[in-house]
């Protein structure tokens, strides 16, 4: 399968509203939405956010579930009230900030809006989409690329850590640590080209021609048209009032 | 710009290797060095590693955008691999990978210097990034991260927090320096590594 079929496999109702460029308008004016809202604001976007993924892509809040994005959140809150404005509050010997506290989570809830709307484009919009928007960028090619390093990228992390290990077996990193560092991405890249190489011939021999690429096939929708003339009023109106 | 397909597979090697760079050491970093409290180290790592893999890159591609589209492979295998908050990285990837071609489009031919230059280039970016991506993500005051970056300057020379200007201009000169070392070991590696092919 090429990377330019996967697009099938996807659900016909995810299909008949929005396209690539409907997820992409999403996580802009979330983005562009979260930055505008000030204070308790970003709340509504939060909301807004959260229905969005809930109602088109539910499988974006999964998001909430990995601990990755609570090690990036949980600091911004406890930290906050340390580092931002003028301690008027002492808690265990801890001087603190209510000012800095109010703002630490606006902050973490504006964090999570833009964290959530990253996952619902990644999440909704498939690599070969995210290809083929790019090519209609004109840079030509990258779908091919992108096929070609989204298989490689398991192997290239192999040889990463066989090489490592290997090094490290043999005293590698004991002393002159800059050195073996230099032997294990020389050693890292070379055998990746040499990967390389097979797959250049596979690609030729099958008569792959970049130039002869798909182009963009996605297509503005409706519904695509609609989110953002909503995101633009909605930016409108923050800025405004 | 046209590239054959030997030159898409190379580009695609190189953008994995900076992909998979970000993903192992990359997250690990992060998560040992929470970027509210790192605003000097993980960055700088981090954008070495990735100017040093895209500029040996280019010793394979020498052609103009070959850079930028390691980037973009780059930045969007980190951005697929855990769908979490990869934004910044994102953001830091794409703006150093243009950074080095302007580098490399200013130098015109692929020289040492050349390097040097975009490897500067690149690395300057990681001091505006925090600020940048701070407004972005948290909306948070600028003041408050000039702060923290002066603390941490401060208590990294032992000098006065009254040296602010020069301390900015050590924490921006220590990148440039980072940066053009990045730059100076890719022309390097680049030769070593079409060495250690042709045997």
């Amino acid at each position: 399968m090429t990377v330019w079929q996967d697009r099938r496999a996807m659900p016909r109702t995810q299909r008949a509203t929005f396209s690539a460029y409907g997820y992409l308008f999403f996580f802009l004016g979330t983005a562009v939405t979260a930055i505008l809202a000030s204070d308790a604001r970003v709340v509504l976007v939060l909301l807004g956010t959260l229905l969005f993924a809930g109602v088109f892509h539910s499988q974006a809040l999964k998001l909430l579930r990995h601990r990755r994005i609570w090690v990036f959140i949980v600091p911004t809150l406890l930290l906050s009230p340390l580092v931002i404005g003028e301690p008027d509050l002492e808690i265990w010997g801890l001087h603190l900030s209510r000012g800095g506290f109010w703002a630490g989570l606006w902050m973490a809830l504006r964090a999570l809006c833009i964290a959530l709307a990253a996952s619902v484009f990644a999440r909704a919009v498939s690599v070969s989409q995210m290809a083929e928007l790019l090519e209609g960028m004109r840079l030509k090619g990258l779908g091919f690329a992108l096929g070609v390093a989204t298989n490689m990228l398991p192997t290239i992390q192999e040889t990463m850590q066989t090489s490592y290990q290997a090094i490290r077996l043999r005293g590698g990193f004991r002393s002159g640590r800059f050195r073996t560092l230099r032997l294990l991405l020389v050693t890292v890249i070379a055998g990746s080209l040499r990967r390389g190489d097979d797959i250049v011939s596979a690609a030729e021999a099958r008569a792959f021609d970049p130039a002869r690429s798909h182009g963009s096939s996605i297509s503005v929708t409706h519904a695509d048209l609609t989110l953002a003339a909503a995101f633009g009023a909605l930016a409108a109106a923050l800025l405004l009032v | 710009m046209k590239f054959s397909v030997r030159e898409l597979v190379y580009i695609a090697i190189f953008g994995a290797i900076w992909g998979a760079v970000e993903l192992t050491l990359g997250s690990y970093l992060h998560v040992i060095f929470p970027p509210l409290a790192d605003t000097f180290l993980v960055g700088m790592i981090m954008a070495s590693l990735g100017v040093i893999v895209a500029l040996v890159g280019r010793h394979f591609v020498p052609k103009t955008a070959a850079v930028f589209m390691i980037g973009v492979v780059a930045a969007i295998l980190k951005m697929i691999s855990i769908g979490g908050v990869t934004v910044g990285p994102m953001v830091a990837i794409l703006a150093e990978s243009l950074l080095m071609e302007l580098g490399l489009l200013i130098a015109r031919k692929d020289t040492r210097r050349g390097f040097v230059l975009a490897g500067a280039l690149a690395i300057a970016w990681n001091f505006f990034h925090k600020f940048i991506m701070m407004y972005i993500l948290f909306g948070k005051g600028v003041y408050e991260v000039y702060v923290g970056m002066v603390q941490q300057g401060a208590s990294l020379l032992h000098i006065d927090l009254s040296y602010t200007l020069l301390i900015i201009v050590f924490l921006f000169l220590i990148r440039l320096v980072a940066g053009g070392l990045a730059g100076w070991i890719a022309w390097d590696l680049g030769r070593v590594v079409h060495d250690r092919l042709a045997r």
